[in-house]
This record gives structure tokens, sequence and C-alpha cells, in this order.
């Protein structure tokens, strides 16, 4: 049985995405649809895993964007449907959300947004909460793993109550956090869908979906907004807990919830301090608002990243200055808590601890000193490509490419794994200086290349992922193609979105739910869009990097190559390799003069150990993948290849 | 058949490099403990540190309520560690005078060691360490029962079989079986009990 | 990339005072040693950083740190020694006896001949010579008969990294070795052999002979490439080039006829490096050969060579020629030689002078030492 459909009242423990899941499939949720992102996938995958048993529609789309309006037209048609994205996908899909909001929806529908402060595994950390508020819609905030499910549950009925869209927002310490969780019961009945457009325009559930009459329209969202405020004021989802006058009020929501209240354990404040929960943070309901501001006169706001909820609460006070009179707010605007980054209990207890002038209790001294000498013996641990990766062949090619043309030319990064070429720069081999949002690579690459005229005539290329480039790479693609921008191209095809865990994604015949679909070809769309296009495996360096030569020198064509491997870490690999792979000793140069390392120094499989004491590099069969591209870089032929026995 | 902790909340990190199985490890050991009825809070750090990164689950266990899935510093009662060196790192943010620490011997080199451009420390310098900074500690080669055992990711669950034999945690061989008999096929079921039996021997 | 000790790399070196300097002739005699430096058209690439100080790659380098009063002295008879072109056991002018072979070879066919020679008699195991592809790209090449030696001779005007080819057949343990390289090739090789390094197995005692050719420069491989495509000649179908006396063109002979492109052009192309080179008869081969380019003979003369023997071993190979009645030989007309000497030398006064130009200084000049007497010589008239 699985634990997604673990029976009412079994107490599981779930991951937040996973009680997020829950959470809509006890509001009988009809359609999922969404786009692989950390923190956010397994909202999406979990759900997958029980389409059939519970008479669900759900798939990967191509992006955000796209996610989102399969996702409201389950609503149009009056179904319930969730859409769940990483906070990146958010302003991928604000184009459509803003008229969305705008048109207003039907059956109940959520947008789930993981956001990730201190940008553990992202290369931003955006705060969406803003949309809600520039998009004028509803904004919840789980503050723990029930909650997530239970808020992600009145979500839809907040939806179809106000008939708007409503934004879940949730951060990693919460979507990879685990606890908890006692389950609700899941609907019996199904809906069935029916859209109906023979109303009148202004009518929410009979006219036609259309943000116009735009300012009559926009007039009728704000009353949904004010609905909205109304039911946040006596939702139990928004809490105080502590004493009836505390000395400092902390206003928090989300995984800062948590945080908060361990700083106040940690600093036995539980008597001095309070702390208000916001699980409903836009609108903020200004009458329970208004109350716990009466009750004290310092307030310290804590939240993650901007101070969204500080900024919007301090509108509020000012409004009430009369009733309320002048209080003291700490936060992120006064610099009380870091401005950027993640916070956790002990920066929360940090700031408590200076406004109340406790002390928190601190380790022996000599203890500290002993860890602090520790400390200077461990070596960093930089992220790279797993062993046996394709990534790492194919960013060699591209390298020894670039180095053979000789004009410095440079590689636009994309989003992916492959993000660590341009994150590490040895582990991109020192080709990849920029790195933005997912397909802006080619779009930066395309624009660079425009560039010759002012005299920077220097070979551009870019990469992305075969997710990526069904995402949002397609447009810039055509761009280049269209305004003559010569560029190489370059597709790493490693079959999946392995990034994130391997979500299928168009160019493969498998569905989120495990149907058999139609792959969308690459090379196809790049012959469409008029582009020379081949295909290589990045393991045989040879053929690879001569075909990238040709494409770095060639002027006047869009050059696109496909590298094709599949990830190391994929299902029909992992674990199996196809090559024993040793180190003959007798052979290896080691730091001598004629290949210096080359393997450890300068290709980086994290498998290829340097032996200090024997001076010869030797292969680590435990972590070794057995892709076999060492053998091909040895000068020496020191590394030694076998066909592996198939296990 | 609920224990009382010995603390509460009862603090756990399991740390480890990308790809040695960090997280299957601390979600296996939160459900025995969330089955026997206590509270437990996980936190991961995964996604982008799976590529050969420190990564570490802070598993936090408590008869009252959920905690804050990251523990404050200095508070981890328990550090379980795949790798060595992962050990040290964890310890030096969250160790006090009380810990215990059992750590895998089994070194995985970061890149920048690799390269030349770092130093790794001895296993003699590491058990130095461990000797003056904890209550309790173990260093024991799981890799090397787990290359035995036909797979070496199997480190992760010997890790657990010994945790269950130190008592320092209400976990027993019954209470793991429970919990993975529920994803596994009865081939995996029995190799990782294997796997689970070989770690407790290893205490 | 600083070494260990702080020092500069040997390949720093080698990108900042040669390559980025545009000194590199694309000699390769820093190629092939280990997988960091390569050659990629006829450019030398550093593929990655390597951070050894005292490597290989920089210690042959004939654009770095040459002596060429401690060369000159240590590898040839003091008696022989020329100022201007080196040293001088012999002089003549030749061509090979068989004329199908005058045929298919740039001039008289000397080289070709005396390679025949060295292999069947078993002076050597193989031979380099430079074999040119599609793309007017040269490599150095294997030959090891007389087919493959035919097969590419004549003269290719794009440079051919021959010593990076040497590095890797002395490497393969398949027997002693002959070259047919330029000025600055041979200069290379010199260096080798004046100072072979401790780990090279005895590499440079398997070479035998070193038959240099004249050479006024080389051609830039890409930017020859560029000026053919835009004169609509594919350089698949070039069968030979020449430049014959007095035309200010180089004649390219095609498969469909000879088109001409002007020297104007051609200029543009000439590889820079060439600019700073003082050798133009190959002072460090064991024979040297060029065309033997006099005034208005030149219909007749072009089928024979100038031929300079420099060393013992150099002699052994032409009396044997002469012997075996492969090559033969008529005394040069008068002043010929004289000739020659002012050219050479006027070739060494104008890349000091470029040298200078170069530095901005008298006093430094690159690879060169200004207190080498040689170069004294010729730096009277370079005032700067
Ligand atoms: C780039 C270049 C510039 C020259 N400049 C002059 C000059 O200014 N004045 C002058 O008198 N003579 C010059 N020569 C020499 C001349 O062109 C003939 O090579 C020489 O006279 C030998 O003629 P041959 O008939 O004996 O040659 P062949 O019997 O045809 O043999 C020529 C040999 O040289 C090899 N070879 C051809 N091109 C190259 C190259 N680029 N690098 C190394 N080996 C090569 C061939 O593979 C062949 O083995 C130059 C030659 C070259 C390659
Ligand atoms: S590349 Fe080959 S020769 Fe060089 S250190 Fe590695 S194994 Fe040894
Ligand atoms: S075969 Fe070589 S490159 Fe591939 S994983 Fe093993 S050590 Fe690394
Ligand atoms: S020849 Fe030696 S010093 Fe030079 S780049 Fe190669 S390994 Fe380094
Ligand atoms: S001149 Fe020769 S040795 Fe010097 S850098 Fe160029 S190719 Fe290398």
């Amino acid at each position: 049985m699985l634990k997604l459909l673990s029976p009412a009242n079994r107490e599981v423990l779930f991951m937040g995405n996973e009680a997020i899941a829950r959470g809509a499939l006890e509001a009988g949720v009809n359609v999922a649809s969404g786009y692989p992102g950390t923190p956010s996938s397994e909202i999406i995958e979990s759900l997958a895993t029980v389409g059939k048993e519970r008479n669900l529609y759900v798939e990967w789309s191509t992006n955000e964007k796209v996610a989102l309006e399969v996702a409201a037209a389950a609503s149009f048609a009056g179904l319930r449907s969730l859409c769940a994205m990483k906070q990146n996908g958010v302003n991928v899909a604000s184009d459509f959300l803003l008229h969305l909001a705008s048109s207003g929806t039907r059956g109940g529908i959520v947008l789930v947004t993981c956001e990730d402060p201190g940008a553990l595994s992202s290369v931003n950390e955006g705060d969406s909460r803003y949309f809600a508020r520039m998009l004028e819609i509803p904004l919840l905030e789980p503050a723990n793993f029930q909650e997530a499910k239970d808020l992600t549950r009145w979500a839809f009925e907040l939806s179809e109550e106000i008939r708007n869209i409503v934004v879940l927002r949730s951060v990693t310490r919460m979507s990879h956090a685990s606890g908890n969780v006692i389950c609700g019961k899941l609907p019996v009945k199904f809906r069935k869908a029916h859209f109906v457009y023979d109303g009148s325009i202004m009518d929410p559930l009979r006219g036609h979906v259309i943000s116009t009459p735009v300012v009559a329209k926009h007039s009728l969202q704000q009353g949904k907004l004010k609905r909205a405020t109304v039911l946040f004021e006596n939702s139990p989802f928004n809490d105080y807990s502590g004493p009836k006058k505390p000395e400092l009020l902390l206003i928090t929501s989300s995984a800062c919830f948590l945080y908060s209240r361990e700083a106040i354990d940690m600093l036995n404040l539980q008597k001095r301090t309070g702390i208000l929960k916001m699980d409903c943070t836009w609108p903020l309901p200004p009458k329970l608002l208004k109350k716990h501001l009466n009750s004290t006169d310092k307030i310290m706001i804590v939240e993650e990243v901007l101070p969204f909820l500080e900024e919007n609460l301090k509108t509020l006070a000012a409004g009430m200055g009369k009733e309320i009179g002048i209080k003291t707010f700490y936060g992120k605007m006064d610099g009380t808590l870091p401005s950027v980054g993640e916070l956790n209990p002990d920066v929360v207890a940090a700031a408590l601890a200076k406004i109340m002038k406790v002390k928190h209790k601190s380790l022996p001294a000599a203890y500290t000193k002993e860890l602090q000498k520790a400390a200077a013996l461990i070596p960093a641990r930089e992220l790279t490509f797993c062993p046996g990766c394709p990534h790492r062949a194919s960013f060699w090619n591209i390298h020894n490419a670039i180095a053979l043309d000789g004009r410095e030319g440079f590689v636009c990064g994309d989003i992916g794994c492959y993000a660590m070429g341009a994150l590490f720069p040895a582990t991109g081999y020192h080709t990849t200086p920029t790195l933005h949002s997912m397909g802006s690579g080619t779009g930066l690459a395309s624009g660079f290349a425009k560039l010759a005229a002012f005299g920077f005539d220097k070979p551009i290329l870019t990469v992305c992922g075969d997710s990526t480039f069904y995402h949002a790479v397609i447009p810039a693609l055509i761009n280049a193609q269209h305004n003559r921008a010569d560029i190489t191209f370059i597709v790493l095809d490693n079959s999946g979105t392995a990034m994130t865990g391997f979500q299928p994604h168009p160019g493969l015949t498998v569905s989120a739910m495990g149907e058999l679909v139609p792959s969308v070809d690459i090379a196809g769309i790049c012959k469409a869009i008029g582009a020379n296009v081949a295909i290589s495996d990045p393991f045989d360096l040879d053929g690879t990097c001569k075909i990238l030569n040709s494409f770095v020198a060639d002027k006047g064509s869009l050059n696109v190559l496909i590298m094709r491997q599949i990830c190391a870490l994929s299902p029909e690999k992992k674990g199996k390799k196809i090559f024993d792979v040793k180190v003959n000793e007798a052979l290896c140069l080691g730091e001598s003069c004629g290949c210096n390392r080359l393997c450890t120094r300068i290709f980086r499989c994290p498998a290829l150990i340097w032996d200090r004491s024997k001076k010869k590099a030797v292969v680590d069969e435990v972590i070794c993948a057995g892709c076999g591209v060492c053998y091909s870089i040895c000068p020496q032929k020191a590394i030694i290849r076998t066909e592996a026995e198939k296990k | 058949m609920k224990v009382r902790l010995s603390k509460d909340s009862m603090n756990v990190i399991i740390t480890g490099v990308g790809g040695q199985g960090n997280v299957l490890a601390s979600r296996v050991l939160a459900g025995m403990l969330v089955n026997a009825g206590y509270y437990v809070t996980i936190g991961e750090t995964f996604g982008m540190s799976q590529r050969g990164g420190s990564v570490m689950s802070h598993v936090r266990i408590s008869q009252k309520a959920i905690r804050s899935p990251q523990m404050p510093l200095g508070s981890a009662d328990i550090i379980i560690a795949l790798e060595p060196v992962e050990a040290l790192r964890v310890l030096i943010k969250y160790g006090n005078p009380d810990v215990a620490v059992l750590s895998n011997s089994r070194v995985v080199y970061p890149i920048g060691v690799i390269t030349g451009e770092l130093n790794y420390p001895s296993l003699t310098e590491i058990q130095n360490v461990l000797q003056k900074t904890t209550a309790k500690n173990w260093l024991l080669d799981a890799t090397e029962d787990a290359v035995k055992l036909g797979n070496p990711v199997l480190s992760n669950i010997i890790m657990i079989g010994a945790l269950s034999a130190t008592d320092l945690l209400p976990i027993d061989r019954r209470s793991f079986e429970k919990e993975i008999a529920k994803n596994m096929t009865a081939d995996k079921l029995r190799i990782n009990m294997l796997a689970f039996d070989a770690g407790a021997k290893l205490i | 990339m600083v070494s260990k000790a702080g020092k500069p790399s040997s390949q720093e070196i080698l990108k900042k005072n040669v390559l980025n300097a545009d000194l590199c002739t694309g000699c390769g005699a820093c190629v092939n040693l280990c997988p960091y430096q390569v050659i990629y058209h006829d450019r030398t690439v550093q593929l990655h950083r390597c951070d050894l100080d005292d490597g290989k790659c920089r210690a042959f380098c004939p654009r770095w740190e040459i002596d060429l009063d401690l060369l000159r002295s240590s590898l040839c008879d003091s008696a022989d020694l020329t100022p201007e072109i080196g040293a001088v056991k012999d002089y003549y002018l030749s061509r090979a006896t068989d004329p199908k072979l005058r045929e298919i070879a740039q001039h008289g066919g000397t080289v070709t001949a005396l390679m025949e020679l060295a292999l069947t008699e078993g002076v050597i195991d193989s031979a380099i010579v430079s074999a040119g592809n599609h793309q007017q790209e040269q490599r150095g090449f294997k030959a090891i008969d007389k087919v493959s030696l035919q097969k590419n001779a004549g003269s290719k005007f794009t440079v051919s990294p021959i010593v990076a080819a040497f590095n890797q057949i002395a490497a393969e343990n398949s027997g002693n070795v002959g070259v047919v390289a330029t000025p600055c090739q041979a200069l290379a090789l010199a260096k080798m052999r004046l100072k072979p390094l401790q780990d090279d197995a005895g590499h440079i005692d398997k070479l035998k002979i070193v038959i240099g050719l004249f050479c006024g420069w080389t051609l830039a491989q890409e930017k020859f490439q560029a000026l053919l495509l835009l004169n609509n000649i594919n350089p698949a179908t070039i069968t030979g080039m020449d430049i014959p006396v007095g035309k200010k063109a180089l004649v390219i002979k095609t498969g469909s006829g000879e088109k001409i492109i002007s020297f104007d052009h051609v200029e543009s192309c000439i590889r820079e490096a060439c600019r700073y080179c003082l050798d133009s008869t190959a002072e460090f081969a064991d024979i040297s050969v060029g065309s033997a380019r006099f005034g208005n003979e030149w219909e007749e003369m072009r089928g024979w060579n100038q031929m300079i023997v420099r060393t013992a071993r150099g002699s052994k190979l032409v009396d044997l020629a002469l012997h075996r009645g492969i090559l033969e030989v008529r005394k040069a007309p008068d002043g010929i030689l004289k000739e020659l000497k002012e050219a050479a030398a006027e070739k060494k006064r104008t890349a000091l002078e470029n040298i200078v130009k170069k530095s901005g200084s008298v006093k430094n000049l690159l690879y060169l030492n200004n207190s080498d007497p040689l170069v004294k010589k010729f730096m009277v008239k370079i005032k700067r």
C-alpha cells in the first residue's frame, strides 16, 4: 500500500512535498501539472504514482507556463487542479498567471511554488510572494508538515470560494523536510468536467473566461481578494501561541515558524515572547493583526527571503497608527535579521538574544578550541560531475575545440546539472562564464554572436540539456537562425531531467504517469529551424572534437551538435559498469614531465585518485562508474579498460 | 513500546557524500521511529549537493512535537557519517562534549584533494579528533562489508545496523525489518537484512 | 601559471615569450611530448595548463634562449664556419640523376634522392618528410620507402610540424631517423643534440641525418587557405607551387592548370614568426638544399639545386650518392656563393632589425643573446 494513500487518521512520515500532494488528494484534485525543479519535483512525482488509483491526470509539462495553462483548463471545466513548480517557474508562468488572475477561475486551482532561500540547489534565491501581491491573488504558507497537507486541501476550497487561483508557497526546508502527518479522508466521488460559456461576460461561472472588460474584471478580482481577507481573519491557520502580553511578538511564516519556536526554546523565552504564525500571508487580515499588535510594543518579523511580510505589516500598522500606537519593528529592514540567505534557529536565536538581552549557553571554551583545530583539517568538498558523467566528457570536448580554435571562444551556460560547468570553473574546464535562467544561454549566445561588428570575433557556443531544450530554448534558437547569429549550439542529451531526478520530458516516450507517448525529436526540430545538425557520443572524444572543431570554425550558419549519452545516475545505467578500469602503475608517468597528472589534476573524475606516496594515479573501483573515458585521455595508455562482466 | 528518550529532542545527523545513500538512511531511521510513536522531523539537503558534495540530514526525535528541520549548532546527540571527513565537517558545527559519532572509515576524496590543491587528514588524525571531541565514537569499515555483500551503497544500511547495536536509540532489527519491508522486494529485503546484521556485528 | 617552486612554468614561458609573442615557428619541438601541447592546423596550442617548470616543451624551442655561438662551436667544425651561412664543407649545384624524380621534385630532386639513398643504405629506417592534406595542412610523415618519399616530394609553403613527428617517431622504437627540415626545425633538432634531456631515452641518437631546406619564409596555413578560396582555388586540387625568379608571384599548379597569385597578397599570409628568423640556409643541418635561382638562366636552373654539405655525416652521404651516381653535381658559377652569403646576411640583418623593433631595445633580442658574437656581427648597422 502506497504511503500517499494511507487511510484516514493514520500517522505517517511525509516529506513536505508529499504532504502537499496528500492534501491535494484529500481535496479531490483531478489534474496536476508541473515542471521539475528542486525543491518542488516530488509533488508531481508522487501524485503521478497514484494517478490511476485516484482518477487523476498528471503531467510534466514542457515548461511552467504551459503547466499552469494545463491546470487552468481543468479549473475552467470545473475540476480541481494543482500546478507545481520551483520559484523560477513562477517567473516563467507569470505572464499567463497575470491574465488568469484577472479572468478568474472556476474549479479550485492551486499554484504551488517551492522556493529555495539560501539557494541550496538554485542559482538565485528569488521570493515569489511578491507575485501574489502584484497580481492580487491570495497567498498561503504552511508552517509545518501537517499544515502542508491541511493548508493545501483548504487552498482548493478557498480558490472555489473566491473563484480565483490561490498560491501556496513552500521552501526547501519544508518541501524537502519530513515530519509526522495525520492523514485525512480521501474523497470517494470524482468530478466530471463541464465547460460552460453561454452566460454574460461578467458571470464568473457561465461567461467567457477572459480578462476583459479589463477594468470591470479588475474590480471583480479585487472583490475576491477582499473576500479572502475576511476568510483569513478567522482562519485557524493563523495561530498565536505565547503569553497574553508578550514582551516581544514574533510574527513569522513557513519554516521560519519552526526556527522561531526552536530559538525561543533555546533561550528559554517561552514566558516572555509569543509567536504569531501566519499561514495566510497575502492579503494580511487587518483585524487579526491589530489585535496582536496591540498586545505588545515590540515586534520581530521572521521570514525568508525578502521582507515581504514585514513590508505589508508595516503598511498595515501605519494605517492603524492611531489605534495601535507606535511600535518597534525588528526584522530584515533594520538589519536585526540578515537580508539574504536562509535563516535557521541559531540566526533567529542570536537576534532574539540581542533584543531580549539574554545569553545563549555556549560550549566549553576548551572544547570549541578543539573543534577549531579540527576545522583546519577538513578539506572543502566542491561539487563536481559524477563519475562517468557524460557532461565531463562533453565539456572536455568543448574545451579542446575552443582551445584549438584559439580565438578565445566561450560557452553561454544554462540550467541543469551541466550548470556546474559554470558554477565551478575547473569542472567546466574554464569554458563557461555565463549562467542565468533556463534557455538564456542560447539567447545570450545569439546576442554575443552579433557583436562581431563591434570587433568581437570569437566563436560563441552554448549548451543546454534535453529537458531545457523543450522548456525555453526553442524560441532563442529560432532567433539565432533568423537573425543570422552564428553559434554552435550543443544539446547535452542525457535522456532525462537528471538534475531533478529523471522526470520524463518530451524527448522520451513515456509520460509522468508511465504511459506510452510520442517523443518529440530534438534533431528534427533543429533541422526544421534550418540548423546544420550533427549527433555524437561525447565519450568518443576524437569524433566529437572533430565535429566541434568544424562547427566552431564555421561562419555563416547555425550549427547544432547533439551530444548523446545517458546520465551516469540514470536507472538504466546506475551500478552497471561498461568497463573495468585500472591504472598500470609501470606505465603511469604521474607528475613527471610528459603527463603531469592529466587525469587527476585536469580531467578530475572523482574516481581517479592520486596516490601521494606511490606518485601514481589509481582508480577507486568503488567510485568508478566504468565509463572508460579516462582511457582515452591518458597519454601513456596507462589507464587500462577491459569490458566489464555483465552482472 | 515507546521508550522514554534520554533527552527531548534527540538530535541525529546522518552525513556523507552525494550518492552514498544518505537520504535513504535518514528516511529508514525516521520511519522506524515514527512507527514507534515518536515525532520525527527530518531536514535534508539534497539536489545540487548530490553531485559529489557533502550531504547531511538532520533527524530529530521528540515525544512532544515536530522540531525545526535544522537543528541548532552544537546540539547533535548522534552523528552517523558515511565518510570520515564528513563526520568531522558535521562535528565542528554540531558537536558537543556529549556527542556520539559513528563513522564509516572509507574515504571519498574531494576533488580538491584529487587535484592536489587540498590535503586529506590521515585516519589517525581523524581518530584523534574524535577521541578529543566526542563522548563515544566508532570508526568502522562499512564499505568493505558492503562490497563483500556486492554493493558499496549498502554501507548506509550497515551504519544503521551498527547504530542499532549501540543502543543509543530505541531501534532494533525487528523495527528495521518492518520499516524497509514496506517498499522492498523479498530479494532486496534479504540483502538489506544482511547488511543490517553485518553492521550490528561491527559494534 | 606558476610552478610549485613559484617560477613561471615551462608552458608559461613558451606562451608568453614565444606563442603570444608571435615567434612560434610551428616546428613542433614542443609537441607530442605530453598531452598539453598540440598542433592544430599549423598552430601550437596549449590545451590545458601544466605547472612544471623544467619541462621538455621549452627545452628545444628554436625561439627561446638560443646561443648560436655555442651551437656552432659545439656542432660544427670550426674550420668550416662562415658567419653568413654557417658551416660549409662543400658547395655544389646538384640534381638527381633520375629525370623522373626531377619531374616530381621541387627543383633538382636532391633532397628526395639523398633520403632515398639513406633509406636504401640503411643509414636510417625512416625519413620524416612533409605530407599535406586537402587544406594545405602539413604533418610530418614517416616515409619508409621510395614510393612514400616520392609521393611527398615538392615544396609545401605552409609550415609543417616536422619536429613533432620526430618526437613521436623517435619514441616509437622504430629505428634510426632522417629528417627533412626547414632552418627553424634544424635549429630545434640541433638544440636536442647539444643538450639531450636525461629522460629522452636516447631519442636524439636515432637522428642520423638532417637535410635542411633553404627557406625565406613559410605561409600561415589558415590565412593561406582563405587566400586560396578568395582566388577560387580549391586547395585540394593543388599539385605544386613555385616562386619563379623575377616574377613576384606565387605560381600554383592545380589539376586544371596554373594559377598565379601576386606577391602582394601572398605576403600578407607569411607567418609572422618568419620575420624574426636569421637563418635562410638551415645552418644546423647536415646537408642544406635550396633552389638554384640565378638571374636569367631560370628555365634551365630550376632543375638544379644549390647544396651545402656541412658535416662529416653529410659528406659521407653525398659522397656515396656521387659514387653511386644518384646525384650529379656541377660547379657553381663564380660569385654565386657570394651572392648566397649576401642574401643570407641580409636576412639576418632584417630579422635582427625586426626583433629590435618588436622588443623596443637593442639590448633585448628576444630569443637571441645580444652578447653572442655572431649576432653582434649582424647588429652593427642597427641602432635604436
Ligand atoms: C617553406 C619553404 C620555403 C623555401 N624557401 C626557399 C628559398 O627562399 N630559397 C631557396 O633557395 N629554397 C627555398 N626552399 C627550398 C626549395 O623550395 C626546395 O625545397 C629545395 O630546393 C629542395 O628541392 P628538391 O627538388 O631537392 O626537393 P624535393 O626532392 O622535392 O624534396 C623536398 C622535400 O622537402 C619536404 N618538404 C616540403 N615542404 C616542406 C616543409 N614546409 N617543411 C619541411 N619539409 C618540407 C618534402 O616532403 C620533401 O621531402 C623552400 C622550401 C620550403 C618548404
Ligand atoms: S593520465 Fe595516465 S600517465 Fe598521466 S597520471 Fe593519469 S594514469 Fe598516469
Ligand atoms: S572509467 Fe575513468 S572516467 Fe569513467 S568513472 Fe571510471 S575513473 Fe572515472
Ligand atoms: S612538456 Fe612537460 S612541462 Fe611541458 S607542458 Fe608537457 S608535461 Fe608540462
Ligand atoms: S617554435 Fe617550435 S618549439 Fe617553439 S613554441 Fe613554436 S612549435 Fe613549440
